[in-house]
């Protein structure tokens, strides 16, 4: 088993894109932090601040788009195309001579991806938040440390979804699109919990509230049941992931 | 003609065009429903409401130029026998650009036609419609530089729904200058999107003329 993560580990440390992913993931919160600096400083000299305790937490949204290129590609490489002289050929087809046991195969693969993600989510957040600290430490209570801990656990689910949902496509278009614009500023999901409240449960918007202050949010949900309600969903879509790629023909 | 021909049935039987075309308009019914049931409850979501879901929607819009040029690079580089077929390059490089142009403007006069509340502003329609089709000639023109969907599309939307709303919240004075602005301001980045658009069709055609294929 340790043989096949480290595969795995290789095989997507080894894509561009992935680089992109990790590169794009790590820096985009920090940054952000420091290009906001003399805004924020504004904003809590006038008192305007809402919630002085989601200072940094809330930037690190941003950085999502990290994971969720990570988590599609360890798959949607497995499906492309390997090259101009063999159209038909795809890496899967390799490593699935090398790994007949499909399960075996998936659990080295989730292995992998959470490893590269916990260590880009847990790099990212020290960053952000010390970045924090340093620049407006008098006003920003240091974080709770389970809240990091939540920050974390969010980016790595929202990989884990990531990863389902190719896993359901088998192409990485569909979910890039989806989970991207849904990274933005507004996200359709918020956009959805203005139609009914049931929105408020979809996984995105439940697993932001594990760690950010519940105040923006139609429907409050208590951060030990916004982490269920968010793994609830990572755990139904893998389900079903695995049962349709153990299932499918290649 | 013949060229034009060979493009526009490459485009017609290409099936994930069909599908990215089917899903946006579907995506775009739910917006504009979404934007429709928050103002009927009186928490209006900001902007001018019929523009506003096309802000979402344009991420098809680039997806389906993505594809359109990114097919010729997957499964066996088409694109050595299309070029075996048309060698001179630069016409070619036009024709797609117009045939893809040809393909999107029904799309997109749907899409723009569907987003519209019953019986409104209808004098931003064909704007609107002329936005969504440049805006897939520049998901081409990026997509045939970079030659892989993935990548293409990860670029696109992260400029587009990530980088450009932090640029455009921290410095009023950048809107006018980005590609997306005109999808909420139709007036001020109408010059934009056109630049843009013609620059990235520039810089694809003189790739594809430069670069081994």
């Amino acid at each position: 088993m340790v043989r096949l993560i480290r595969a795995e580990l290789r095989k997507l440390l080894g894509l561009p894109t992935a680089w992109i992913g990790l590169v794009l993931g790590t820096l985009t919160a920090p940054v952000i932090v420091l290009l906001n600096a003399p805004y924020t400083r504004r904003a809590i000299a006038a008192g305007t601040l809402t919630d002085p305790s989601d200072l940094g937490m809330r930037d690190l949204g941003v950085g999502l788009i990290g994971p969720i290129i990570l988590g599609v590609i360890v798959v949607s490489s497995e499906y492309t195309s390997t090259g101009p002289d063999t159209p038909g050929a795809r890496q899967l087809t390799a490593t699935l001579v090398a790994v007949p046991d499909r399960l075996r195969l998936l659990v080295a693969k989730t292995t992998a991806l959470v490893l590269v993600v916990a260590v880009q989510a847990t790099v990212t957040t020290a960053a952000t938040l010390t970045l924090t600290q340093v620049l407006h430490g008098i006003h920003a209570p240091a974080p709770a440390p389970a809240r990091v801990a939540a920050a974390i656990l969010y980016w790595t689910l929202t990989a884990l979804l990531a990863y389902a949902i190719t896993l359901i496509t088998r192409n990485g278009i569909v979910p890039l699109t989806l989970l991207i614009i849904n990274s933005s500023v507004v996200s359709v999901s918020y956009l959805l919990t203005k139609v009914t409240d049931l929105a408020s449960y979809l996984p995105d918007i439940a697993g932001a509230q594990m760690f950010i202050g519940t105040a923006g949010f139609p429907v409050e949900i208590a951060p030990v049941t916004a982490g269920m309600v968010m793994t609830a969903w990572v755990v139904a879509l893998l389900g079903l992931g695995a049962v349709l790629f153990q299932r499918r023909d290649v | 003609m013949n060229t034009a021909r060979a493009e526009l049935r490459k485009l017609l039987t290409l099936p994930s065009l069909r599908r990215t075309a089917l899903l946006t308009c579907a995506a775009n019914l739910l917006l504009a429903y979404a934007y429709a049931a928050a103002e009927s409850r009186g928490e209006p979501l900001g902007d001018d409401a019929a523009l506003a879901p096309l802000g979402y929607t344009q991420a098809g819009f680039l997806v389906l130029g993505v594809l359109a040029a990114a097919s010729e690079y997957q499964e066996g580089d088409q694109i050595r026998t299309t070029l075996l077929a048309m060698p001179r390059r630069l016409p070619l490089q036009a024709v797609k650009a117009a045939v893809l142009a040809v393909v999107t403007l029904p799309v997109a006069a749907v899409t723009v036609a569907t987003s519209t509340p019953a019986g409104g502003a209808g004098t931003w329609m064909p704007a609107a419609t002329a936005y969504l089709t440049l805006t897939t000639l520049l998901g081409a023109a990026v997509a045939s530089v970079v030659r892989r969907s993935v990548p293409a599309v990860v670029l696109l939307l992260g400029l587009y729904f990530i980088a450009g709303p932090l640029l455009r919240a921290r410095t009023a004075t950048s809107a006018a200058y980005l590609p997306d602005t005109a999808a909420l301001d139709p007036s001020r980045g109408a010059a934009a999107t056109i630049t843009w658009t013609l620059a990235a069709l520039t810089l694809a055609a003189v790739t594809l003329h430069r670069r081994d294929a």
